[in-house]
């Protein structure tokens, strides 16, 4: 009862975080002018009076003369009401809006395996390396997490990239799924699939396990490269805090009733040494998210990746406010996620 | 009275990287059946280490050099294990062989630790584990050793029929000892196990009579389904439980196996609390550690050593950490348990006021070694060590005319280069010369107090 | 007479044992005592001849134009390496350990620019918002909340987006994104030692809070800041290239290790060298500060230097 408590109170929390986030978005957008937001609504074929007559309706429209914090709350009811404006780039020209749900799909996936994957390989490796401390297995793990944790986030890609699709040819080097797969298939329409828009579950219910699973094939890469990148720090945080676990009280206590070593780490240890590691996780998803989209980028994956650097090429005002919002909202769901996890973990923190 | 622990000449050195720290140069002792020895130093004296010996709880730097007697219920327990010899243990001394050894040693005494030695830890705000709820960390004790005795506790009840139910009620109310006659009829009809569920609901203060019969009528439980009640039965006569351990890892099906005894461990803590005088024990079980003071912690850390009726309790400056009057409580309760349950316990402290409160014996130790060990009055008022009596000087008293704590004058050797012959002559006010070549041999200088020190005997 | 031998009893002490000195010594025990500390810390001095080197005397290591790549059309397709070209060659035909003697300047000293400013301005805002609390300090923690809440990777690319794309943009938008973590360090170590009884005491004769702030705060502050620059570099060289890497290197034509990489990618089946070596550069950099960095981090631990 009192962990729902918890959750409504945090869930309240982050409302000012989130008004935070559109301001600072607003702000991104208005800084360079007027002239840039207008630019995507105003019709390039008018001149002269007429031009500056649309101008003048598109100032009226978006209350552009109006004092910029008054602005803010026009912008915002707009942005409420789901009206994020037009996009202009090479890979899709239109609403933000639809934008959006053609490319938060695959971001979303990539981040969900990727951060999956992270925990399933991290937890266990972070663990025994500190049990075995000193052990053969504590060293080469130290080596290999230490050269993860310095590498730049593109050459782990690169280098899963050359490993497992250049030499064994295991996975297709980019895209998010076979074009062909998806020729006349009814339910995907203009690089859209419907109805929850995520290709794979898509597929899954209209029963093409043919592209379901293709789609998989393609995201095991980008999505292994990501973990990659950021289980180095798990595993480093799991084995420094499961060694200072190891040293204390209770620990000795658990051993003094007689109870086996494996439920002395498995019941007393991991669970109070996985906690730093899931409040400290957050500042490891911003790392993640920033992963997407450098992975995006090199696997060549229409995610919101990919378009907020094409955004950022074509200067595209519509581009970068969709995407900073909508990362914005994906690592603010994913911290307030980590709190609950945090909280069920550990009765302290509920009060 | 019988001995039920014997250590001869026990060492106990750890391995640093500047050198051999030499925490226990060959201590005796023996600890008889019921009763409280107390054991005094100064911190660095080595005490924590000696219990920590006997519970085969040592840190895996730790090497016990070999000719050490740990003797507990007639069974030498280090006699399995190929230890160091003390000339092998120099500068080329193999670190890793030891620590497998110490493994083992830790491994091998896993099932005596808890059910026939427990510790009860100095601080009781880290020594509880944060995450887990009281009951649970209670129950985690009962279910490594005896969960024989929680499947007999439920299939008793199981068993309990309409007749047994009047036959219990009639003892409750016409017997004189209602313990032993308890006892003998849950023998007769075997239900082992009633009889302390029947006992723990007469013992309440705070039911009326009328409740308490209403509350053993209900003790009656229904058959549960046969998958674990096959379970329940196999364990409950201690055959091996093979697939059943495989089933245990199904989550769904754990929870009507193993589930069933963790709820019943539950039971039992609730007992065990309320007997430490816990109120509101039924909802105790289900609290965090968090949320309980530092006396409620030491009593929960009290219940886990008690939960398998261990032979014997060592308690690691058990009040230190406490305020007075919580303190006081806890020493009250201990003297209460000694009476009560026939266990022998070695209280740790470093302050002799404490001791006196509870002990039979107080053993002095100094430097690793046990230097005056012997019944309380004669430590207190015939004290013989020069070590000894400098202690007693240093308990501040209260009184007009004194105005300053004597001390002993220096401090505590480092133990990774201790003093030839006897440890304390450095500090020594009755300092000789063999004092400083020879290491005095234990004397017994009158009946049961024995005292290693060159100004006595011949 | 007494008076005489006190002091010249003080003049020993002062050249036997002053106190700063001894713990300069201490601390220079503890790191040279710790082998991959040290070998951290020699390929790190490696990278930074290399920058002067290029700066100052590029004829001296044959390098003819440090501003620029040098082409050979000749040969566009990369080739491996072998005795005329020591890393090979990437797309282009530029060879490859040329283009990385050059490039490594510019990841270097842009990446040190966004730490240390960004450690400055974190450290001063922190600092003052740590000591001073109350409502300063609540409004730079909810400032640093909003930063937080966006990746940092995304945050540098819109506030590029405000900027204009260039390098010298690149390194300002991540000094916006970095200061915030500097900001809450420092505060965080800020409150611990304000905690501290020495501060009271000082506070209870009378010294003035500027003067604790700069006297007694911030020498003690100065070195887990130091620490946290030296694993900070390697993260930020790192990022910095990836910007660089995407495609936000402006004009194609100045040498830096993000591009570079950049310019393999189209080879990488036929030619994975070309991608390879120019990473591996920045992550054996980045590599040798984190090992330098935890090195220095023992030298400041209070556990290790007892022993």
């Amino acid at each position: 009862m009192k962990l729902w408590l918890y959750i409504i109170r945090r869930i309240l929390l982050i409302i000012p975080t989130l008004i935070g986030l559109t301001i600072i978005v607003f702000i991104l957008i208005h800084v360079r002018g007027n002239n840039l937001i207008i630019a995507e609504y105003l019709n390039p074929h008018l001149t002269g009076a007429a031009r500056d007559y649309a101008i003048q309706q598109l100032y009226q429209r978006f209350h552009l003369n109006d004092p910029l914090f008054i602005q803010y709350f026009y912008w915002l009811y707009q942005v409420i009401n789901g009206d994020l404006g037009l996009t202009r780039t090479p890979i899709y020209s239109g609403p933000v809006n639809t934008a959006l749900a053609l490319f938060y799909p695959n971001t979303i996936m990539l981040a969900l395996v990727s951060s999956i994957l992270i925990w399933i390989i991290g937890i266990p490796i972070g663990v025994w390396s500190a049990v075995k401390r000193d052990s053969v297995f504590d060293q080469s793990t130290r080596v290999a997490t230490f050269t993860l944790y310095a590498m730049p986030a593109y050459m782990v890609y690169l280098l899963v990239l050359i490993i497992f699709a250049v030499y064994l040819k295991w996975f297709p080097i980019s895209g998010a799924v076979d074009p062909l797969l998806l020729q006349g298939v009814s339910w995907y329409v203009n690089g859209i699939s419907y109805p929850t828009h995520i290709i794979f579950i898509d597929a899954l219910l209209h029963g093409d396990i043919n592209i379901a699973l293709n789609s998989i094939w393609h995201f095991i890469l980008p999505s292994l490269g990501i973990a990659l990148g950021g289980v180095a720090g798990i595993i480093r945080l799991l084995r420094s805090s499961m060694l200072e676990v190891l040293d204390q009280d209770y620990i000795r206590m658990a051993r003094s009733k007689g109870i086996s070593e494996s439920e002395v780490i498995n019941i007393h240890a991991r669970r109070n040494a996985l906690i730093p590691a899931v409040t400290s996780f957050v500042y490891g998803v911003a790392g993640l998210l920033g992963g997407v989209v450098v992975a995006e980028v090199i696997f060549n994956i229409p995610g919101v990746g990919y378009w907020t650097v094409q955004a950022l090429l074509n200067n595209d005002a519509g581009g970068i406010l969709g995407s900073t919002l909508i990362f914005g909202i994906i690592l603010v769901t994913a911290s307030l996620i980590l709190d609950i996890i945090y909280a069920a973990l550990d009765p302290r923190v509920r009060y | 009275m019988s001995e039920i622990l014997t250590i001869n000449n026990l060492k106990v050195w750890f391995h640093t990287r500047r050198g051999t720290f030499k925490a226990l140069n060959g201590v005796n002792l023996n600890l008889r059946k019921g009763e409280v020895l107390g054991l005094a130093g100064e911190s660095g004296s080595g005490k924590s280490t000696l219990g920590l010996s006997i519970m085969a709880l040592l840190p895996s730097n730790a090497i016990i050099v070999r000719g050490s007697k740990i003797i507990l219920k007639n069974r030498d327990y280090l006699k399995y294990f190929e230890l160091f010899p003390e000339e092998k243990i120099d500068r080329k001394f193999k670190i890793k062989k030891n620590q497998k050894i110490m493994k083992h040693i830790r491994d091998f005494l896993a099932k005596i630790r808890g059910k026939e030695v427990s510790m009860v830890f100095q601080e009781p705000m880290t020594a509880l584990n944060p995450l887990l709820q009281i009951g649970y960390q209670i129950t985690e004790a009962l279910l490594a050793h005896s969960s024989i005795n929680l499947a007999k506790r439920i299939l008793s009840r199981i068993n309990l029929t309409e007749d047994d139910v009047r036959e219990i009620l009639k003892i409750v109310k016409s017997s004189k000892n209602v313990e032993k006659d308890l006892n003998e009829f849950s023998k007769l009809k075997k239900l082992d196990g009633i009889e302390d569920q029947v006992l723990y609901i007469l013992n309440r203060k705070d039911l009326s009579t009328i409740r308490k019969e209403r509350m053993i009528y209900s003790l009656k439980e229904k058959m549960k389904n046969p998958l674990t009640m096959s379970y329940l039965k196999k364990i409950a006569e201690n055959k091996s439980i093979g697939i059943y351990r495989f089933l245990n890892r199904i989550p769904i099906l754990k929870r009507y196996l193993k589930g069933v005894l963790i709820k019943e461990g539950y039971r039992k803590a609730i007992e065990l609390l309320a007997m430490l005088n816990i109120p509101h024990a039924e909802k105790v079980v289900y609290m965090y550690p968090h949320e309980l003071s530092g006396g409620m912690r030491q009593r929960v850390s009290i219940a886990i050593a008690l939960a398998n009726n261990p032979d014997i309790i060592i308690l690691d400056e058990p009040t230190s950490a406490l305020d007075v009057i919580v303190q006081y409580q806890i020493l009250q309760l201990i003297s209460e348990l000694k009476y009560k349950l026939n266990i022998s316990f070695i209280f740790i402290s470093h302050d002799l006021s404490v001791l006196a409160e509870v002990c039979d014996r107080i053993a002095i130790m100094y430097g690793g070694r046990i230097v005056e060990i012997g019944p309380i009055d004669k430590i207190f008022y015939e004290s013989l060590h020069p070590y000894t009596k400098g202690l007693l000087r240093a308990i501040p008293k209260i009184s007009k005319d004194i105005k300053t704590i004597e001390s002993i004058p220096g401090t505590v050797p480092d133990m990774r280069n201790p003093p030839n012959g006897c440890m304390f002559h450095p500090r020594c006010p009755y300092v000789m010369d063999v004092c400083r070549n020879k290491v005095p041999k234990s004397i017994e200088y009158s009946k049961d107090h024995f005292v290693e020190c060159f100004l006595y005997g011949e | 007479m007494s008076k005489n031998i006190g002091l010249i009893g003080r003049r020993n002490y002062l050249l036997k044992q002053n106190p700063r000195i001894e713990e300069l010594k201490i601390s220079f025990k503890i790191f040279f005592t710790n082998p991959t500390a040290v070998a951290g810390f020699v390929i790190t001095l490696l990278y930074f001849i290399d920058i002067i080197l290029v700066q100052f005397f590029p004829s001296f290591i044959g390098i003819s134009d440090p501003n620029r790549y040098i082409y050979n059309f000749n040969n566009p397709v990369p080739l491996p390496p072998s005795s005329s070209h020591w890393c090979g060659t990437t797309a282009g035909g530029i060879d490859l350990c040329d283009a990385i003697i050059k490039s490594i300047r510019i990841d270097l000293i842009y990446s040190l620019f966004i730490v240390i400013v960004g450690a400055i301005i974190g450290l001063l805002l922190g600092l003052v918002s740590g000591y001073l609390g109350g409502i300063f300090d609540e409004i730079l923690m909810r400032i640093t909340d909003i930063f937080f809440s966006i990746p940092y990777l995304v945050l540098a690319i819109a506030i590029l987006f405000v900027l204009g794309v260039s390098l010298e943009n690149i390194a300002f938008s991540l000094i916006i994104v970095w200061w915030p973590l500097y900001a809450r360090y420092a505060r965080a170590q800020t409150l611990s030692i304000k905690q501290m009884t020495f501060i009271e005491s000082a506070k209870a004769s009378g010294t003035r809070d500027l003067m604790i702030m700069f006297k007694h705060i911030v020498p003690n502050v100065l070195p887990p800041i130091f620490v946290q620059i030296s694993l900070d570099l390697g993260t930020v060289v790192g990022v910095f290239a990836t910007l660089a890497f995407i495609g936000f290197s402006p004009t194609a034509n100045i040498p830096e290790l993000g591009y570079l990489t950049s310019l393999g990618l189209n080879y990488i089946s036929i030619a994975p060298w070309s991608v390879i070596i120019p990473g591996l550069v920045i992550t054996v950099f980045a590599l040798a500060v984190n090992l330098m960095g935890d090195g220095l981090r023992d030298v400041i631990d209070p556990k290790r230097r007892s022993v």
